[in-house]
């Protein structure tokens, strides 16, 4: 098949899946009674709550960023450039959070600071008073999604950090020292990577609705979700969902011309790996105490809270019977959905890669845009394209729940694929096609197997994701087809805090399990060093 | 005869001139070099020969057929019949070395019988024979120099494109290496187009050069005439 041909088949695939429920659940927010009209926005305008609503988000968004960042930064740089002990260790750790649903870690200090939580029983009641109220609100929705993205601050620094050619540090070591050259030379250096990352958690943050649901703090999403889901107002629940649109939109448009060309692919420096190490001399063990106590503090406590807690005869065998139809459900959606999201991001991300079409950066940016947007407008979308007569196989089936996953998460296996064919040299394909190879033979025998690592690693993160999401999937699952986020979150309301709490460790297994298996399969076949 | 013609090409990158004007004519079995600095334009000229960019203006002619023009490519890279080494090899290190040579042969549909005859025939005349099951990246740089060879003659191409292949190689293993090329060259009698920016290389290989400076031919002759242009 022609090249061109089939990745206008591809992008046509996406923008049915992703755009269009967008651009529908626009045209249907100024839709009353068959006749455009501006009634829901003349609504959302005059209403002060909504006012508070955009003012919650940005301030929540705009802490959980700067809190990213001030401590992500140094933890990157600690675990990339330094010769910290257990550095990879502490790498794995702190992205533990990222990889499971944020309210999993909002249950586990709620069973810690909560007003029955652990610290009531060891410490007393009444401080356990002052830490619930604490929680409950701002300050613990900042602090979960504070654990929850720091990662992503974390990893993207460590990537930028080895795109870095050393010999500009060793150029300002002759000079300087380290304090100087990472002042000086390191931090400008990886700043549009920084400040993409701080972009993402900001976007990531305002979309979120699973930890401010359960902490009982009103942003955008929960308006939204709840007037789809308590009023069945579709109207009203699309127009709250469109500042939230424009915001992830304003918000790109400015990262697109002011980062993109800085931080757009990502290539690893010739020797980057072999920079130098910053020796830490005395502050080592500094630093390392500094290091356990936020990694115990921030993730190992409340997941052993979580632990302790599910501890009670017969919990999990309670929880496997009560949830474990959905649990092997999710498994399955996952799984199904990374290996489309690997086909669909895999073919993107040669196209954007290969800049096959003028279009090229309107594809990548719209796979971006998908992603900071929040799962529930997506969801709002989707409903309003696919529920209908002619399309209830699709509605009315898991399929709508994999076309949410495609919608959102297409972006990081388009960007994983991306950054691994600019490894790739074009040589290879060009070198096939003078073989005699047509497009698809080239693609399926030399390119996708040279790129098979980055289709593996882009799997695996699409498992991950699809396995912890709950914004998409809360609003569009058919009945009978809930996944296991979906019934932890639903059971929340009447099920006991130690079957809760046994229902998280099984999703936290759920997800790290596969990721470890992956991770000792790379390592034994040479992939991770 | 000539199978290869270019007639006025022109190529443009952000509206900068890379070739301008560019004409010339390749006869069967003949060796043909462009000298070049870096950024002359060179590699352009092969990139356009193989159909992985399409001149700007004027026709690019292979076997009497047009096979590019005016910003179009008319005929596709694996339509064109042509045997290239990449600067860089671009050996596909997935595949063995049979494997490399093999693809071709599979993409143009020879049938297996014919491929268990050519790769040993063509490996035996590499003498590469011990290595049909290697890797790439379990070679030496010689040892992939005459693999991309093989796997680039295998399917018998009228004429052969070569990208600065020995310039990564050193002084002595590129000398033995420029022999063994021309030794093939006369026993199989493909067409040769060299690209290099080594004089002595340039002269050793080619009948005729041709010295490229920003994007035009400074001069074409002889190798015995732009050895005396030289000094």
């Amino acid at each position: 098949m022609n090249k061109k041909v089939f990745l206008i088949f591809v992008v046509i695939c996406f923008v049915v899946i992703g755009i269009l429920p967008i651009l529908f659940m626009l045209a249907k927010s100024v839709n009353v009674d068959g006749h455009f009209s501006l009634f829901f926005y003349k609504n959302f305008m005059n209403s002060r709550r909504e006012w508070t609503l955009i003012g919650n988000s940005f301030t929540l968004s705009f802490l959980t960023a700067l809190f990213t960042t001030i401590i992500g930064l140094p933890l990157g740089i600690l675990f990339a450039k330094t010769d910290l002990p257990l550095k990879k260790l502490f790498t794995i750790l702190f992205t533990i959070p990222l990889l499971i649903p944020p309210y999993i870690t909002a249950i586990s200090w709620f069973d810690l600071l909560g007003r029955e939580g652990l610290l009531s029983k060891i410490i007393n009641p009444a401080m356990a008073e002052i830490t619930s109220k604490w929680l409950f609100g701002l300050p613990g929705c900042v602090l979960i999604l504070f654990s929850t993205f720091l990662p992503i601050v974390i990893l993207l620094t460590i990537t930028f950090l080895k795109t870095i050619n050393p010999r500009l540090e060793e150029a300002g070591k002759l000079v300087s020292g380290w304090p100087g050259v990472l002042k000086g030379i390191t931090i400008p250096l990886i700043m549009p990577g920084l400040l993409l990352a701080s972009i993402l958690v900001f976007l990531l943050t305002l979309g979120e609705l699973g930890v401010p649901t359960f902490l009982r703090y009103d942003v955008f999403p929960v308006e939204s979700f709840t007037q789809f889901s308590a009023f069945y107002n579709f109207g009203a629940a699309t127009a709250a969902a469109v500042p939230l649109v424009i915001i992830t939109l304003i918000v790109l448009v400015i990262e697109r011309i002011f980062l993109r060309d800085k931080t757009y692919q990502l290539h690893p420096a010739v020797g980057g790996d072999k920079s130098s190490t910053i020796n830490l001399g005395v502050y080592r063990k500094w630093f390392l105490i500094i290091v356990v106590l936020l990694c115990f503090c921030s993730i190992i406590l409340p997941f052993l809270v979580l632990l302790f807690h599910s501890f009670s005869a017969g919990v999990y065998k309670e929880a496997l019977s009560r949830a474990g139809d959905s649990l092997f459900r999710s498994v399955a959606y996952a799984a199904i959905g990374a290996s489309a999201l690997a086909v669909l991001g895999f073919f993107l991300g040669y196209l954007i890669h290969s800049k096959t079409f003028r279009f090229w950066r309107a594809i990548d940016s719209l796979t971006i845009f998908l992603f900071a947007l929040s799962g529930t407008i997506i969801g709002i979308g989707l409903i309003n394209l696919w529920n209908r007569p002619a399309t209830n196989f699709i509605y009315a089936s898991p399929v709508i729940i994999i076309f949410g996953y495609l919608a959102q998460y297409t972006a990081l296996t388009s960007r994983i694929t991306v950054s691994t064919l600019a490894q790739i040299p074009s040589s290879m394909e060009e070198a096939a096609q003078v073989s005699g190879a047509k497009w698809i033979r080239r693609i399926t025998l030399i390119t996708a197997p040279m790129a098979k690592r980055g289709l593996i690693a882009g799997w695996l993160v699409g498992y991950i994701f699809c396995l912890r999401d709950m914004g998409v999937t809360m609003l569009v699952y058919p009945p009978g087809h809930d996944t296991f986020p979906v019934r932890i979150f639903t059971l929340m309301a009447n099920g006991s805090t130690e079957l809760i709490a046994a229902l998280c460790v099984i999703m936290i297994i759920a997800t790290l399990l596969p990721l470890g298996i992956g991770g000792i399969l790379f390592k034994l076949r040479g992939f991770i060093k | 005869m000539s199978i290869i013609e270019f007639k006025n090409v022109s190529k443009y990158y952000n509206e900068t001139p890379v070739i301008q004007n560019f004409s010339m004519k390749i006869d069967a079995g003949e060796k043909i070099v462009i000298l070049g600095q870096s950024g002359c334009g060179k590699t352009t000229v092969l990139r356009l020969l193989a159909g992985f960019i399409s001149p700007d203006s004027g026709e690019i002619i292979i076997d009497n057929q047009i096979v590019a023009a005016e910003g179009k490519i008319i005929k596709e890279p694996e339509e064109r019949n042509l045997g290239m080494v990449f600067q860089d090899l671009a050996l596909w290190p997935h595949l063995s070395v049979k494997g490399n040579l093999e693809f071709g042969l599979k993409a143009k549909g020879v049938q297996k019988s014919k491929r268990e005859k050519y790769i040993p025939e063509m490996l035996k005349l590499m003498q590469m024979e011990k290595s049909v099951h290697a890797k790439p990246a379990e070679l030496s740089g010689g040892q992939q120099q005459r693999v991309a060879l093989a796997r680039a003659l295998i399917l018998h191409p009228e004429i052969l494109i070569m990208d600065e292949p020995l310039s990564s190689l050193d002084q002595d293993l590129n000398v033995r290496l420029r022999k063994e090329i021309l030794k093939l060259q006369k026993k199989i009698g493909f067409a040769l187009l060299y690209v290099t920016h080594d004089r002595e290389e340039a002269f050793d290989i080619g009948s005729r050069i041709i010295v490229m400076k920003d994007g035009k031919i400074e001069r074409i002759g002889s190798s015995e005439k732009i050895k005396k242009y030289f000094g």
